[in-house]
């Protein structure tokens, strides 16, 4: 009936929902249009919408035979299997366990599992981002930065300056850090680590700095308040925001769009005088991986033998390249005899099952006799 | 044969005159081995050519010849965020062909590596404002009638290293964070007719099943318009890049909103606030405001062929040369490719071939005679039936700044230098 020329396709309690969403489709799509390419109303995203006219949307034919069956597969979960897999942390607190944790045992934990990639007190570290760059409110202002011109700062966007919501940190750590191994974090913990990064971003919860000793719970927590709550356009919150999304991506000047008649376009003379080419300076970004080639030629015959020294390149280096990520350097013959004096199989093992902020293989998928030949690579180089 | 007709009409040749010189002429045109050496690659016999080739046992799933090992993907140190598992690999589009790119060259991006999900053990929850909340195995999402669509998936972030200036001298790197194929699955409202949604329900979340629970929060108009869930690609199973053994499509819409490894769909009133959706993916505007939720990909297009990588340098003078290119837009269907050989002073229509399908690569041509020597600037712009055409880089700017990160999709420009290399660059003033 209404909904693209298909029987009604939700059960009558979700008539209304549903009307919300494609009111205008039923005199629409079936009124206005005598053609495949006649487009009712405009999609919430500001484009075309494509109802189906004839048994088409758009240039596709549509099974009018299968369209508004029933098929009724699957079952429903059980209780258990929904807490297993609705892990979400809404803003309002849905989801949000129980627990407790202050920043002093979260700089612990962080040491241990979390400052390998990401850096001393959250300063971020090759490849990870940062978490914190000082005090989040007097960093907002950056939020306007431009580097439109030669060394001006950029935004700050880390968490305490940038995020709306506290709620995404609790729910990212707690299902996808550390990186390496994903949701191996006790909410305590977890509650203790969002202490720590608020702690160096130095947020204040009603009114209060979150210190080394700010014990924080589940209703403190949900007392935080966001520096940059309202900088995000457009609003999303509330029983009826969809309208208001609609009304934004229906206005081109929201996003730097344009819409122009094609009769009306520019073709000719469509420049300023003052335009001029701006060319990649310095040879710009090239190291790609693999490098840049377009030859139709035969590969070169690559060794099947396991190579050490790409592995490494490809699994350590990121930690062990240098000093700054915590880790003994390759070539630091000084950390990595303090290391070898275990004698190599503790070092071996240590390597296989994970040490200090390093996971097991350094997060690596190899077997333990390739592992111990990139150990060996890299005690090799550092005598 | 004009000359030989111009010559007996002036002379007035008789027949066996006319023979006798034509022959003539044809042992000269013999003497051409003079002129030219004879082409080994005709005069000796390849291995190929007497040999037995492969038994037809060999490579039963296919692959390409070896001889095409350089057509990559490729990433780089810039994206190589959380040892190359939070990154992105993009696609060779100056290789590409057609409005198809074969799996093993669709970009591939991740936030916490590929994952490898046996499909036995595969399950897709879906919960929340609905009446009936369920669990199905691959076997019984498979048996929901299909629907299969070309669409391009696009990550936001192509282009989004150049709003400041071009950084990258290949269109693989500059605009190969996409790629388009033919997908097969259902659309969610299918699913939706047997479970109901509760008149509340606004948005779904979109969750992973990988070790980074990749999350993106869905408006229900595009829940209840295209939305797929798909399992297949271009005629096989989705490649573990791409979410084996099944994805989120949201055609059109950012990569990102794609989520791969699928495996929970939750309804609710209230949108959820994922990581991607806060962090990241949020383009930041002069005002310091940024736009959140920032869906479908606008109209774009690029040349694609001649390209840095594979550029005129062995071009002859006088040679007729086709200039490619590629257009799209998630908002809706190419109408129109302007082109143009100044930067964008003055355009003229290319042409569109092939099929134009909505929110799906549309590919763009022109036909072009080449003086060696010439400087010139390849510039294109689409147009699509929403209604919307790509905006030069001073435009874009004027309103987003240089900091958004997402959503750049003013003119790219392809320069042609004397010697026939070609340059990325950025007409800007």
């Amino acid at each position: 009936m209404f909904k693209l020329d298909r029987k009604l396709i939700l059960s009558a309690s979700v008539f209304t929902a549903a009307a919300l969403f494609v009111a205008g489709c039923a005199g629409g799509g079936l009124g206005f249009s005598n053609s495949n390419t006649a487009h009712a109303k405009p999609s919430i995203d500001g484009g075309v919408f494509y109802p189906v006219v004839n048994g088409k949307t758009g240039p596709y034919l549509v099974d009018r035979v299968a369209a508004p069956m029933k098929i009724n597969h699957g079952r429903i979960p059980t209780e258990n299997e929904l807490k297993a897999w609705d892990t979400d942390v809404m803003p309002d607190g849905t989801g949000l366990p129980e627990g407790h944790g202050n920043a002093s045992e979260g700089s612990d934990i962080y040491d241990a599992k979390c400052g390998s990639c990401h850096g001393d007190f959250g300063a971020g570290g090759a490849g990870y981002p940062s978490l914190a760059k000082g005090n989040a409110y007097s960093m907002m202002e950056t939020l306007k930065s431009q580097r439109s011109e030669e060394g001006a700062e950029g935004p700050n966007r880390v968490f305490g300056v940038y995020w709306p919501q506290a709620s995404t940190l609790w729910w990212y750590i707690k299902d996808a850090m550390p990186h390496q191994a994903t949701g191996t974090l006790t909410e305590d913990e977890v509650y203790a680590l969002t202490a720590y990064i608020l702690k160096l971003n130095e947020i204040k919860i009603d009114g209060v700095l979150v210190d080394d000793d700010y014990e924080l719970d589940r209703e403190k927590f949900l007392k935080i308040v966001m520096p940059n709550k309202d900088g995000f356009e457009p609003k999303i919150d509330g029983p009826n925001s969809l309208p208001g999304v609609r009304a934004y991506y229906a206005n081109p000047a929201n996003y730097g769009a344009i819409k122009v008649k094609p009769s009306e376009r520019c073709m000719k003379d469509c420049q300023k005088p003052t335009v001029k080419n701006v060319y990649v300076t310095n040879g710009g970004i090239k190291d790609f991986v693999p490098p840049m080639a377009t030859a139709k030629d035969l590969p070169k015959v690559e060794s099947k033998e396991f190579n050490a020294a790409k592995s490494y390149e490809e699994n350590c280096a990121m930690c062990h390249a240098n000093k700054s990520m915590g880790a003994p350097a390759i070539g630091d013959a000084k950390a990595w005899a303090a290391v070898n004096k275990k004698g190599m199989d503790a070092v071996y093992k240590n390597g296989i099952e994970g040490i200090n902020g390093m996971p097991a293989k350094g997060g690596a998928n190899l077997s333990d006799a390739e592992f111990k030949l990139i150990v060996d690579y890299i005690v090799n180089l550092s005598k | 044969m004009s000359n030989n007709d111009s010559l007996s009409n002036d002379k007035k040749l008789d027949r066996r005159d006319f023979f006798r010189k034509t022959a003539a002429l044809s042992a000269t045109a013999l003497a051409g081995t003079s002129i030219f050496a004879d082409d080994d690659a005709i005069m000796k016999t390849p291995e190929w050519a007497t040999k037995w080739g492969d038994p037809v046992t060999t490579n039963l799933y296919g692959i390409p010849s070896a001889y095409e090992h350089n057509v990559t993907r490729r990433s780089t140190e810039l994206l190589s965020s959380g040892n190359f598992r939070a990154s992105i690999a993009v696609t060779p589009i100056h290789e590409s062909k057609g409005i198809i790119t074969p799996n093993g060259l669709f970009f591939s991006r991740s936030h916490g590596g590929t994952a490898h999900i046996d499909p036995e053990e595969y399950r897709l929850m879906i919960h929340g404002l609905v009446e009936k909340p369920i669990v199905l195995t691959l076997a019984q999402l498979k048996r929901y009638p299909s629907v299969t669509r070309i669409h391009f998936i696009e990550c936001p972030a192509n282009g989004g290293q150049e709003w400041r200036a071009t950084q990258f001298n290949s269109v693989q790197f500059a605009k190969g964070f996409m790629a388009s194929a033919e997908w097969t699955g259902v659309y969610i409202k299918t699913i939706l007719d047997d479970l109901g949604i509760k008149p509340e329900a606004q948005w779904m979340l979109a969750e992973g099943g990988d070790s980074s629970k990749m999350g993106r929060t869905v408006p229900m108009d595009k829940v209840l318009d295209d939305a797929m869930i798909v399992w297949g690609q271009n005629g096989e199973a989705l490649r573990p890049e791409q979410g084996y053994p099944v994805r989120l499509l949201l055609p059109g819409w950012e990569g990102n909103l794609c989520v791969k490894w699928l495996r929970r769909l939750e309804f609710a009133a209230e949108p959820w606030y994922c990581k991607e959706e806060t962090s990241k993916y949020t383009a930041l505007k002069p005002s310091g405001k940024a736009i959140q939720h920032f869906y479908a990909n606008e109209v774009n297009s690029t040349v694609v062929s001649p390209s840095p990588e594979i550029p005129w340098t062995d071009l002859p003078d006088g040679a007729v040369v086709e200039i490619e290119g590629l257009a799209w837009s998630g908002m809706g269907t190419i109408t129109g490719v302007d082109f143009s050989l100044d930067g964008g002073r003055t355009y003229v229509q290319a042409e569109l071939k092939g099929l134009v399908l909505p929110k799906s690569w549309t590919r763009w041509s022109y036909m072009h005679t080449y003086k060696k020597g010439d400087k010139l600037l390849l510039t294109s712009r689409a147009m699509d039936d929403a209604g919307f055409i790509q905006p030069t880089i001073d435009e874009e700017t004027s309103v987003m700044g240089v900091e958004s990160v997402y959503h750049r999709n003013a003119v790219e420009t392809w320069e042609v230098t004397e010697n026939g290399e070609v340059n990325h660059v950025q007409i800007r003033s």
